[in-house]
């Protein structure tokens, strides 16, 4: 059998070429496109257009990264390869993850959410792809009031599935108290939201300050004695 | 040749086609990785067919939403460009909001890239693509560096290092729920039935053994069941 490290290494080793292959052939798309065409834009034009996009989408995607990653383990690469991260593939890991009572950080944990990632991505290329070939017979149904005012509710509902996950730990080890280290950046931005503005379209550049505030408060608390890590063993002995 | 025929021509298609192809059959062979190592780890196959299930409702009710994100590209950009953008590295947010930043840095507020031309398009496209490759950038050179860290951080159960890891979830929910919580009543009431269903079907699953295999499929029926109701609260409420 292989060791962990050995299987950690295949995987960087299967997501950086992924990756390196992926980007060629995305970027080869409008390039072949371009060439066919005898369009292919002048640097002007592309700084012209892209500049105001790229100072917003590349601290995000950097940020997202270090963000998710965590979350993610050796799955990090196919998610980011295949994306809508945050409205599916998240919650599918975490849905994995407690559905095999997995700790975080282990192997273990890093396997299962690896094969829920494949299978999901696999999933939704198929629909998109069904979607594609059934534009024409989809439409009135997938543009009907019903269908639209449901589509605007994912998050809502998928963050109501996760919560009821998040008070409690999965695995060999819980962290007691945890929530705690949520209410600071919680009751920021809940009065940044009455009283400011809505941050929904923000929520990803929010990430970059609220998920450091989260960890320090998160570290004072551990520091004060309020967040507490027990393992489950001895909890048992404990009852 | 008209701006919908180019963007809908059989050349896009066939280069958009390459790309999708190669990235599913990349996730499958990551699901494929992962099943061996979980076999090897000593998980059961009836396990992993679990997970698979549930993975698959899971996913199928939020890719209802990305498939309706095609219906909102595909008057703008054609068919065969959102299919892309949607199946490799895609983010329904991301991509309408892309399109139209970059047509109307390149071409004046209010435009729209029906009247433009090839050249105009095909840097729209370049723009889209550079824009969402800066995550799989940090990847290809830091991928590596972060998945030590991360399981050196899991690997001492006493240490800060693993409160961290179970704290980025909550910075997560911490994020985005006061948005939605705020921005609508519907919002709100979609949320709370969520967590109705998966609390209701929580507790059957603990108290009747007959209904245990409802367990897998938990967050599809949320999913289902919250996104539905936004429907009646919307009606409701006008």
């Amino acid at each position: 059998m292989r060791t962990k490290e050995q299987y950690t290494n295949e995987m960087n080793k299967l997501g950086r070429i992924g990756i390196m292959i992926t980007l060629v052939l995305l970027f080869a798309v409008p390039t072949i496109f371009g060439i066919y065409h005898n369009a292919i834009p002048t640097f002007g034009d592309f700084f012209k257009a892209g500049i105001g996009l790229l100072v917003l989408y590349i601290p995000i995607g950097i940020s997202e990264v270090l963000i998710y990653s965590p979350l993610l383990g050796s799955a990090t690469y196919i998610t980011f390869i295949t994306g809508n991260i945050m409205n599916l593939k998240v919650p599918v890991a975490n849905n994995a993850q407690e559905l095999m009572n997995t700790t975080k950080g282990t192997e273990e944990s890093d396997v299962i959410t690896t094969l829920a990632i494949g299978v999901s991505a696999m999933v939704t290329i198929v629909m998109i792809a069904l979607g594609v070939l059934l534009l024409v017979p989809l439409e009135p149904i997938m543009t009907s009031e019903t269908v639209k005012t449901a589509s605007l509710y994912v998050l809502p509902a998928l963050f109501g599935a996760l919560i009821i996950g998040l008070l409690r730990s999965t695995g060999e080890v819980q962290v007691k108290g945890k929530l705690l280290a949520g209410i600071f950046p919680f009751v920021l931005l809940l009065i940044v939201n009455l009283v400011v503005m809505n941050t929904s379209a923000y929520s990803g550049v929010l990430l970059i300050p609220i998920i450091p505030i989260t960890i320090g408060c998160a570290y004072i608390l551990f520091k004060k004695g309020k967040i507490t890590i027990v393992l489950k063993d001895e909890m048992e002995v404990k009852e | 040749m008209d701006y919908f025929e180019i963007v809908n021509s059989r050349l896009l298609y066939i280069l958009v086609s390459v790309v999708i192809i190669f990235v599913f059959f990349l996730a499958f062979y990551f699901a494929k990785k992962a099943w061996t190592r979980a076999l090897e780890l000593g998980y059961k196959k009836t396990d992993l067919l679990k997970v698979l299930k549930s993975t698959v409702y899971a996913t199928i009710v939020p890719s209802f939403a990305i498939v309706i994100g095609l219906f909102a590209l595909a008057p703008i950009l054609g068919n065969a460009w959102p299919w892309l953008r949607l199946s490799v590295i895609g983010s329904v947010a991301y991509e309408l909001v892309a399109a139209e930043t970059a047509t109307e840095s390149l071409l004046g507020a209010g435009t729209s890239l029906e009247n433009a031309s090839t050249q105009d398009l095909v840097t729209v496209m370049f723009v889209m693509t550079a824009g969402i490759s800066s995550g799989l950038l940090t990847l290809l050179f830091f991928g590596n560096w972060i998945q030590r860290t991360v399981t050196k951080m899991g690997s001492n159960r006493k240490s800060f290092g693993f409160v961290a890891l179970e704290c980025f979830m909550i910075g997560l929910v911490a994020t985005f729920l006061p948005a939605f919580l705020t921005e609508s009543i519907v919002g709100v009431l979609v949320f709370f039935t969520s967590v109705v269903i998966t609390i209701s079907f929580g507790i059957l699953v603990i108290k009747f053994k007959k209904v245990s295999w409802l367990r897998d499929f938990i967050l599809a029926f949320a999913l289902l069941g919250g996104m539905a109701s936004s429907v009646l609260w919307t009606n409701l409420l006008g």
